[in-house]
């Protein structure tokens, strides 16, 4: 009986054995390691012991430890490589939690993760995509796509990333500088087509989300639970859903496949990227608070502004108001003694008592009377002493405020047309008030024209009231945005914000008349001032 | 002859009021307060009374609610340093209104008025 294996052959060199191979030198001398480490898969070694009787209670001892060593060494080869793998996993969480933990923009750590989950130094999917839920939480909207859109991109990038041979951390950092805005708008037909109401409680993605799990979708357009829109428009037969929930919150999914290597997802991937979705969703809903409370500071400031700006101008009004007080006090105070020094100076010319000094009246009545001319002046335009409500005309007011601006006006091409009703009846109002509202509603109508245009000014009478309208032909508003001007500091993207009409809405209501905006049959709108008839016999 | 009130709280308003409107052949009593108006009303009647508005502390416009409620064949004329009160209270209580000035052309043609007005009625 021939033996083949060293061991069996004792005057055999050791140094022939062709398993040990140039640096394992060590095994030479150590017949135990050599045994575990080649002898035990060595073919010769194990013909050699099969060599041995078949009854020999020692050749069965020796197969099965055999068996059970390659065994139990698969199994811990196994656990070194998945241990090996976590371990690099860790140290790549680590890395992002960092970069997420220190990063306060939303787009900065949506960069993060966008990049992790693609790069090849990361997940390693070829392609993802992120859907947010919006404020209300009636959507899931689609936020951000990143990958190749097609095989030569996607190897061109990869080719980049490769020769670039960045850190993941850079890789982050140089697509939130250059990347993200251009990516986005890359898939933005995709990301429109994802975009989900939250209602549909059926679809995959709500069900991840409201099951709190992913979904790892196998075989999608056999599968009678995926929507074939969304097969087709992802274009892949396996993809991952994974939701991304935050203290209990619905942040949004994440989307990934790898549509161009066509690599499956294994349970193993979707658990890795399961533990790296907690973070993640942590830092995307830290990011949008942070991102609102900005936005909310931000208008905060703005409203303190203009709140500061309006207590000036009340408190310049106020000043105003006392210099026009003091005016109309000396100017009384001194018209009293002026008639009288000018009423008996011209008493005294008149008796003819006084003939040979009859210039020295002349000059006395002549001097009262230019005085008392000056102190006209200084009333006529002392605001301040204008009663605060009157019986007007109306239409005498319209006329006015619109002489005033329309100068102004038709510089910019607007011209304002008067339609005014013959046959108004004086109204109680208070004119300063009342032109003030007037002026800022054909202010606000004139921003909404873009261009040149007309802007109607309309009186009309009824029986129980009298109406003062402004007809804006270039504007429809919505009902949000009729809101919205009744609301200070309210914003609309197309109105903007202000205190100007809702000023107005609240002097209308104090001054017991009232304030709507309709719609224009044919589209536009009609800003109406309405002003109550006074009846006989009321109080003012 | 026609008897004509003059209330007004400057003495020599009064003075030269009284004296120009004597010269125009009326007969003038004058008060510094509303009180002093109301004890010569209470005596006397007047074909036409002539108030000032600002009273030191009183308002020449309460004494005129109070004239119009009860004197309805009395003209009141209001005297005001204040020309733009003019607008509000002509058309509304009073039956005249002229504003303080050296020349009483106005005051006098606006009594003529009240009192051809009510010579008509």
């Amino acid at each position: 009986m021939g033996y083949k294996c060293c061991w069996f052959n004792p005057g055999r060199n050791i140094k022939e054995c062709p398993n040990i191979e140039e640096g394992e030198e060590y095994l030479f001398t150590s017949p135990r390691k050599r045994l575990v480490e080649k002898c035990i898969n060595c073919k010769a070694f194990q013909e050699d012991i099969e060599q041995l009787p078949e009854e020999s209670a020692l050749r069965k001892i020796i197969v099965t430890l055999c068996e059970e060593y390659r065994e139990q060494k698969g199994h811990l080869q196994s656990l070194s490589a998945f241990l090996t793998s976590k371990s690099r996993e860790i140290k790549f969480l680590h890395e992002l939690s960092l970069v997420l933990q220190t990063s306060m923009e939303l787009d900065e750590v949506l960069s993060v993760a966008m990049t992790a989950i693609t790069s090849g130094k990361g997940f390693g999917m070829n392609r993802a995509f992120l859907l947010m839920t919006d404020r209300d939480r009636k959507y899931l909207v689609g936020h951000l796509g990143v990958g190749p859109r097609n095989y030569e991109e996607a190897w061109r990038i990869w080719d980049e990333v490769d020769r670039s041979n960045f850190s993941l951390t850079e890789l982050s950092k140089e697509f939130y500088k250059t990347k993200i805005s251009s990516e986005r708008a890359k898939f933005q037909d995709i990301l429109e087509k994802l975009t989900i109401s939250r209602n549909l409680k059926e679809h995959i993605f709500n069900r991840a989300l409201n099951d709190r799990r992913p979904i790892l979708v196998e075989n999608a357009s056999q599968n009678p639970d995926i929507d074939p829109e969304l097969v087709s428009t992802l274009g892949v037969e396996q993809f991952l859903v994974m939701p991304l929930i935050s203290r209990n919150r619905s942040i949004g999914i994440l989307l990934a496949d790898n549509f161009v290597t066509n690599k499956p997802i294994t349970p193993r991937d979707v658990q890795s990227l399961q533990t790296f979705a907690f973070p993640v969703a942590f830092a995307i809903e830290r990011a949008s608070l942070y991102e609102r409370l900005n936005d909310e500071v931000g208008k905060q400031a703005e409203a303190n502004q203009k709140l500061k700006e309006q207590q000036e101008l009340i408190v310049r009004m106020e000043n105003m108001a006392v210099v026009g007080r003091i005016t109309s006090s000396i100017a009384h105070s001194i018209r009293n003694p002026l008639a009288a020094i000018g009423g008996y100076a011209r008493s005294l010319m008149k008796n003819g008592d006084f003939n040979e000094k009859k210039e020295y009246l002349e000059q006395i009545l002549q001097k009262a009377k230019q005085l008392d001319e000056v102190l006209e002046e200084v009333l006529s335009y002392s605001d301040s002493i204008h009663p605060a409500i009157d019986c007007w005309d109306l239409n005498h007011l319209a006329v006015s405020v619109v002489a005033e601006m329309e100068e102004r006006f038709e510089e910019n091409g607007l011209t304002i047309v008067l339609n005014l009703d013959a046959d108004l009846p004086q109204v109680w109002l208070d004119y300063k008030q009342i032109a003030y509202c007037l002026k800022t509603i054909i202010n606000h109508a004139a921003l909404t024209y873009p261009e040149a245009g007309t802007i109607e000014v309309e009186t009309i009478g009824s029986e129980e009231s009298v109406r003062l309208c402004v007809i804006d032909k270039a504007v429809t508003l919505s009902d949000e945005m009729k809101k919205a001007l009744m609301t200070p500091f309210m914003e609309t993207a197309e109105l903007g914000q202000g205190v100007g009409l809702p000023l107005c809405k609240v002097i209308l209501e104090r001054h017991g008349s009232s304030f709507e905006i309709e719609d224009l049959q044919g589209g536009g709108t009609r800003y109406c001032i309405i002003l109550q008839k006074q009846k006989e016999g009321e109080e003012s | 002859m026609n008897r004509i009130l003059i209330v007004d709280d400057e003495a020599s308003i009064r003075l030269l009021y009284s004296q120009e409107l004597m010269d125009e052949g009326y007969e003038v009593d004058t008060a510094g307060t509303i009180d002093e108006a109301l004890g010569l009303l209470s005596e006397k009647s007047y074909s036409v009374a002539l108030l000032d508005i600002k009273l030191k502390n009183e308002s020449g416009l309460d004494l005129l609610q109070k004239l119009v409620k009860e004197r309805h064949d009395m003209g009141v004329i209001l005297s005001t340093a204040f020309s733009c009160y003019k607008d509000d209270f002509s058309a509304w209580l009073a039956d005249g209104y002229v504003v303080k000035s050296s020349d009483m052309k106005e005051l006098k043609d606006e009594i003529k008025r009240l009192i051809e007005r009510k010579r008509v009625r």
